[in-house]
């Protein structure tokens, strides 16, 4: 065995004497190469695969589950609408505009390439604490690099969520969504090469960057992060939207067999896992490759990642066809190889075979049940004794803080600068529960959501994957669609560690249970682990990791996206009502972190019976909003009934708004800060379309469903009063909640 | 002279990314007979259409300036021609940075004074209500359109802004809700507010906001449709 481990590229010692074994001798730098990028976490999910195996992936109105590039669900009269989240965490890191701005690319690749038109984009982004020197530095940027690439492809980003909390100062999180819709008939995949078939390799050509990504991706950041920079990737949408066009016009033309863009590892996943999956091998010549610069060495071209590049099977009789298409759009089309029978990739260098692998061998890499310890942070979490908090004097000034924390405010100046309005699609913008789009042509609908609650994954993991399922679910809801399916995108610190393994082991869990429960399958999604960065403080090191981060991305239809309903108050003289249960609590809320600095206390139980009443809550709704009687409703999440109140009242784009709530919380047993900041409550506030409480129509709803419905208080005109405990003037919170950040 | 009768020609260049929602609002919205012209077609044709729209997008990656390459792309050479033959062309977002570019309007993009892409809704005052592009706009309409460029701070010369003013070719404005043209209106640090010219003769305009995506109610405006039936109306009673 190779004593200098590190040349491995993030291979361990014993996966190296495996390679070994199985090639029967040491493998040099071309075999070392293709290993340590296909048997890399982010390509092998070599530690998350025995855990994501669990979760739902099937049923309903699924077509093509985990596996493919993205996944695939069916969306009535011959359509389907394809979706995949991903993380780009680690490029981000290194260079947010390119790190991010590729991430962008290369999710919406993956959806194209399965033959779907990307129709809008989300992204989930996470950044250090809002105050951290650096935080301004990597939201401007990594927003820059998300519109330069979204805007030019002429894809819409409709929403998704952005946070700051200081587990992220040293690795920011960039997740990034997309979605297409297609044809049921005319869905590509990478699995259907067949002997014979030429391999042909479209886009642009390679070159030198993103060398040795998939490994950089797979090994917590060091002290020197900054020489990592090679290893991103160069963006350029106005190419990809010419290989966008180019695909999509040979697809429609049946050009093409089987499809798989070249991401992470390059040429190196893409040739090999569609040889895989179609159970077949290939020929590849590296001497036809298109190369930016001269004297690149075979690794090179395998493992480069350079963007906006494709590996396609054609019948050889089409390929003129083929390459007119590329022609017309000025791209590249090169046909490199062939399919072959047998099982192995054959290389040609210089004429000459250089090398010949086995495709089995290399795909089926190492898989890990790795060691698992629950974390002692959480053995030792204490109950939350509000006795122990002094209820601050000036209830006012911390709800202000609250409504205007930067987690909470308005990420206006940041989706302002994305193209949300291309397509002609989106009926509701980003800035509100959940995006709405509409599909041309006919009523119907869907929506789109992103969230994830790192600071109840940190504090519980398993909350924090089944509370992320049910929150998109409740923001879908809302609107007055139904949850549909989920993609997920699981950020996480080292899986070496047994207390980051078995958060991870706890989060899936959490997701498994909500999406069996809501009936969301997980069609899609991605692992990111060594989301850790080696810190140096005087002559002390330390690692600085991020929360368990488990974000869920879903889908929603909606019968007649016309008909969507908004979460803001529509005018003075609305009653509001809230809907379910209060029976939420503190620990580990916002307004913990924001009063006394310390969020970490036990947060209230969440298990099997709450799901049981989310689902009964949900439908609820969904049945009161499809009546036509809802004219907003919006749930209790992060900062409480306060700040669910008050982003109701601040967010009407038309007029301004406030309200007079009168509400008698003594008998729940909660103090003034519990009743107005709890979170995790099973509630939503909604205002009727007439005063229709009370009629039996809305009575016999409530009462199939066994769900409470509470008049709390009107809308005003301006204002905002709860009790004897709030009284604030509205555009205090507006001005803030819009110029936070 | 049925809407149907009444054929449009949308400029497809490499990048161009909004000649599918023009295509559509046109061909579906208002049953006008739409389609494409790529940028390479031989289109001496190009009489044959009753009027011409350069979509938004980013041509040719907005490589260089926003427009500068696509302005020298051969199918402008006939869109010149057409334009000096009186023939209607509406140059929209890309399409206006082309049209400058071009030498057709007069008049340079900048880049937005916060230097950041924005996309929101905007609000059109009209002041010109007899263009082919605004005749159908009631007076004193306050129009709400979206936006969505990153170079849309339109500058020209003393001279320039002059001439375009007693021509009567500064035909939309920025303002606020209640058409109040200020400068807290302003979303791009456009000279004088300016969000839309036309050519000394009328029958060339170019403006940033985006009238296809304000032309049907679900979309929350339909405001930019005035535009499309301006050039409908126009070419009717021609």
């Amino acid at each position: 065995m190779k004593k200098n481990t590190e040349k491995l590229f993030g291979l361990s010692a014993e996966e190296y004497d495996k390679i070994c074994g199985l090639l029967g001798r040491e493998p040099d730098d071309f075999e070392l190469g293709i290993f340590s990028a296909m048997w890399s976490e982010h390509c092998s999910y070599k530690s998350s695969k025995v855990y994501l195996r669990t979760l739902p992936s099937g049923g309903g109105k699924v077509l093509i589950g985990p596996g493919e590039n993205a996944g695939v669900v069916d969306f009535g009269d011959g359509d389907v609408l394809v979706f995949k989240m991903e993380s780009h965490n680690h490029p981000s890191f290194i260079e947010p505009f390119q790190g991010s701005a590729t991430g962008v690319g290369g999710i919406m690749r993956d959806i194209f390439t399965m033959g779907a038109r990307p129709v809008a984009n989300l992204n989930s982004l996470r950044f250090g604490s809002f105050s951290h020197p650096k935080t301004s530095y990597y939201l401007s940027e990594v927003a820059r690099g998300i519109g330069f690439y979204g805007n030019c492809m002429g894809v819409p980003t409709v929403g998704g969520e952005v946070v700051f909390d200081e587990c992220y100062n040293d690795n920011i999180l960039v997740n990034a969504f997309t979605i297409g819709i297609a044809k049921k008939d005319s869905i590509f995949l990478s699995s259907k090469c067949e002997t014979g078939n030429i391999v042909v390799y479209v886009g642009s050509a390679t070159g030198m960057d993103g060398i040795h990504g998939a490994t950089m991706a797979s090994e917590e950041f060091d002290l020197k992060k900054n020489k990592r920079r090679s290893t991103v990737q160069v963006g350029d949408p106005f190419t990809e939207k010419l290989l966008l066009e180019a695909c999509l016009e040979a697809m429609e033309k049946k050009l093409i067999v089987s499809i798989q863009d070249m991401g992470a590892a390059g040429l190196t996943s893409s040739s090999f896992e569609m040889a895989d999956k179609s159970g077949k091998g290939m020929a590849i010549d590296l001497d036809a490759i298109p190369l930016r610069t001269s004297g690149m060495t075979p690794v090179e071209m395998m493992l480069s990642e350079s963007q906006e590049r494709m590996l396609l099977a054609c019948e050889n009789e089409k390929f003129g066809e083929l390459k007119g298409i590329f022609d017309k759009w000025g791209l590249n089309c090169v046909k490199i190889g062939e399919v072959i029978g047998e099982k192995v990739i054959k290389f040609y260098y210089k004429s000459k075979i250089y090398k010949i692998l086995d495709v089995g061998v290399i795909v089926n890499g190492p898989e890990y049940e790795r060691p698992v310890k629950k974390p002692g942070y959480i053995e030792k979490m204490p109950e939350l004794k509000t006795g122990d908090y002094k209820i601050p004097e000036n209830l006012n000034d911390i709800a202000v803080k609250i409504a205007t924390h930067p987690n909470i405010a308005s990420k206006k100046p940041v989706f302002t600068q994305y193209d949300y309005t291309i397509g002609t699609g989106t009926v509701v913008p980003p800035g509100f529960s959940a995006a709405v789009l509409r599909v041309k042509g006919g009523a119907k609908g869907f929506l789109l959501d992103a969230n994830g609650n790192s600071r109840l994954a940190y504090l519980d993991p398993y909350a924090g994957g089944l509370l992320a399922v049910v929150e998109c679910a409740r923001n879908i809801t809302a609107c007055g669609g139904f949850p549909v399916a989920i993609t997920d995108c699981l950020n996480f610190a080292s899986p070496e560690d047994p207390e980051i393994m078995w958060q991870f082991a706890e989060a899936v869990k959490g997701i498994k249970e909500a999406a069996l429960k809501l009936n969301t399958p997980v069609i899609s999604g991605n692992v990111s682990f060594y989301n850790e960065t080696a810190k140096k403080d005087g002559d002390k090191t330390y690692i600085s990791k991020i929360y368990p981060t488990p974000v869920i991305g879903m889908l929603g239809f909606i019968e007649d996206a016309g008909k969507a309903v908004t979460p803001f108050f529509k005018g003075e003289g609305g009653e509001i009502y809230i809907l379910g249960r209060l029976n939420g609590g503190l620990g580990g809320s916002l307004y913990l972190d924001a009063a006394f600095g310390d969020f970490r206390k036990k947060p209230v139980g969440i298990d099997l019976e709450y799901l049981d009443y989310e689902v009964r809550l949900q439908n609820c709704l969904r049945v009161l909003i499809n009546k036509g009687l809802v004219k907003s409703a919006v749930d209790i999440s992060e900062g409480g009934i306060f700040t669910a109140l008050a982003e109701s009242a601040v967010t009407n784009p038309e007029r301004n708004l406030g309200f007079d709530v009168r509400y008698d919380f003594s008998g729940l047993g909660i103090r003034a800060d519990e009743f107005l900041f709890s979170e995790f409550s099973q509630a939503f506030i909604i205002t009727f379309e007439k005063a229709f409480a009370g009629t039996k129509e809305i009575n016999g709803i409530l009462k199939e469903f066994d769900i409470n419905l509470e008049k709390i208080g009107i809308v005003k005109k301006d204002g905002m009063k709860i009790n004897d405990i709030i009284d604030l003037k509205s555009d205090k919170i507006k001005e803030g909640y819009f110029s936070a950040i | 002279m049925e809407n149907k009768k009444i054929k449009a020609g949308i400029t497809v260049f490499p990048g161009s990314n909004c000649d599918y929602d023009v295509y559509r609002v046109l061909n579906e919205i208002f049953g006008v007979r739409a389609s494409f012209i790529w940028h390479k077609d031989e289109v001496k044709k190009l009489g044959g259409f009753d009027f011409i729209v350069i979509p938004g997008g980013f041509s040719y990656g907005d490589y260089l300036r926003s427009g500068a390459l696509a302005a020298r792309s051969p199918v402008m050479e006939y869109v010149k021609d057409y334009a000096e033959r009186s023939g209607i062309v509406l140059g929209i977002c890309n399409g206006f940075q082309i049209l400058l570019e071009a030498g057709i309007l007069d008049g340079v993009m900048l880049a937005n004074i916060s230097l950041k892409f924005e996309c929101k809704d905007v609000y059109l005052k009209t002041l010109n209500f007899d263009s082919p592009f605004t005749c159908a706009i009631k007076k004193d309409c306050v129009l709400k359109l979206p936006i969505a460029h990153h170079d849309g701070n339109f500058f020209a010369a003393d001279g320039t802004i002059d001439r375009l003013n007693k021509n009567g070719s500064i035909i939309f404005k920025y303002c606020d809700r209640e058409g109040n043209i200020t400068a807290g209106s302003n979303p791009n640090g456009s000279l004088y507010n300016i969000a839309g010219i036309s050519n000394k003769t009328f029958n060339v305009a170019g403006l940033m906001p985006h009238p296809e995506r304000s032309s049907e109610k679900i979309l929350g405006s339909q405001d930019g449709g005035y535009v499309f039936k301006s050039i409908i109306k126009y070419i009717k009673e021609k």
